[in-house]
């Protein structure tokens, strides 16, 4: 019988296609359902169910995602079928990046709302008098000399800063 | 709740009118790509694009159950007069940044409103499709509005231009507000509330009056018309005809193709 903890350590080896991140540290996961057969006591197989909250509506990798999962999990001797659903109640956000997760997306130059934030006011982009301090810490040298520059960055879930004192870009995940 | 068997063919109208906006948004903006007057605006209406496209998607999806065909029949696979987008989607913005900017600006107030209406829907599937799709157009909003704001404080040629952009598109734009069939029935039934049970049209006049004043800039809207032959009837301009040729051309090769 496939144990919960073993199955999350399958899918926590998948990273998200589009970062350099594993879909458990992204919070991705929901529900892991575990159905034995034969159900009566001496089950040594198991179809699994998965629930998966998507980051946002429509993400290109989702396919890609629900495709990893299976061919990952359907390998394993002990698991026959594998059903991936897509739910958007409750709804994922940024607050569900694990600790693990953000301090890996930092080192790539990605960082990540503070549990629990919102997003500040200012930093709502001010075409006109750019406000160049933000709540935001610089992932490469700590300053708060940063400021939005575009809402909307390389993939739908994330946001481009800029830092005054290191002069570098970097992406903030998109809180909702 | 489930959704009541009489209830569905008008439901199917209002999100494929839901959808069909957003597609045909979707590709009016990505013509945007590559062209866009500064990076972070070729970056912003890809973004833009994308958003839009997947929300229809979504809503294709969500409809392909109840509608019986797929999705991508849905997004490519109906004649002209089966689509229920508003006309204010259909003409091309000639690669003027006021008109595009002028489109999205009264699109995203009105999607804001349909989608926090949506997110009241007693079906609850819809529900949490639509509230996520309403928290993904704030930004959208908010993109909107700071760049009215910019362009009407602006240059005297900026202002010029977004005012004469608002003054064509503002008798469009109420076209978004021409009911599909068999909308006051979803009202009534709960599938598509009311907000404070006030007119939709004069919530949205008043937020986005509230921005243009703002900005120094102002629109004139006539009265919708909710007898109108337009869109949400199926009734679509040249334009559209050309657009939709062109989004169709390669699903029409191969109706149907796995990719």
């Amino acid at each position: 019988m496939p144990s919960r903890n073993s199955i999350l350590a399958d899918l926590h080896t998948i990273d998200d296609p589009e970062m350099p991140i594993s879909i458990v540290d992204l919070g991705l996961i929901e529900r892991v359902e575990i159905l034995p057969h034969p159900p009566n006591g001496t089950a040594d197989h198991a179809d699994v169910e998965i629930d998966i909250l998507p980051t946002f509506v429509g993400c290109p990798a989702l396919d890609m995602i629900r495709d990893l999962v299976r061919k990952k999990l359907a390998a394993r001797e002990d698991i026959d079928k594998v059903k991936v659903n897509f739910l958007f109640d409750p709804p994922w956000s940024v607050d569900r990046i694990s600790e693990a997760g953000r301090d890996r997306l930092k080192e790539h130059g990605v960082t990540v709302p503070e549990q629990g934030s919102r997003l500040p006011v200012h930093d709502v982009p001010k075409l006109t008098t750019q406000v160049r301090t933000s709540a935001v810490p610089c992932p490469f040298c700590e300053s708060r000399s940063t400021y939005l520059d575009s809402p909307f960055g390389p993939t739908r879930c994330r946001m481009i800063y800029y830092c005054d004192a290191c002069r570098n870009s970097f992406e903030h995940m998109k809180r909702l | 709740m489930p959704i009541a068997e009489h209830l569905k063919p008008s439901l199917i109208e209002l999100l494929l009118a839901a959808a069909d906006d957003k597609l045909m948004l979707g590709h009016r903006n990505s013509d945007w790509t590559g062209l866009g007057p500064i990076l972070e605006e070729d970056i912003a209406f890809s973004s833009l694009a994308q958003d839009e496209i997947a929300h229809a998607q979504a809503l294709y999806e969500f409809l392909s159950p109840i509608a019986g065909k797929d999705e991508n029949e849905l997004a490519f696979g109906r004649t002209a007069e089966e689509y229920r987008c508003a006309t204010i989607v259909e003409p091309h913005d000639e690669f003027d940044w006021a008109a595009a900017i002028t489109r999205q600006f009264f699109c995203d107030h009105f999607d804001q409103l349909r989608f926090r209406r949506l997110a009241q829907s007693n079906h609850k599937p819809l529900a949490d499709l639509a509230r996520r799709i309403g928290a993904e157009e704030q930004v959208h909003i908010d993109h909107a509005d700071s760049w009215m704001r910019r362009l009407g404080r602006g240059t005297t040629e900026a202002k010029q231009r977004v005012q004469k952009a608002l003054d064509q598109l503002a008798p469009l734009a109420v076209t978004l507000f021409e009911p599909v069939d068999g909308e006051p029935a979803l009202v009534k039934d709960g599938l598509y509330p009311e907000l404070d049970r006030q007119p939709m049209f004069e919530l949205w006049r008043r937020e986005v009056d509230a921005v243009l004043k703002d900005a120094g800039l102002s629109a004139t809207f006539t009265d919708v018309d909710p007898n109108r032959k337009g869109g949400r009837r199926g009734v679509h301009t040249r334009a559209f005809g050309e657009l939709l040729d062109e989004m169709c051309e390669v699903y029409r090769i191969e109706p149907g193709a796995k990719w």
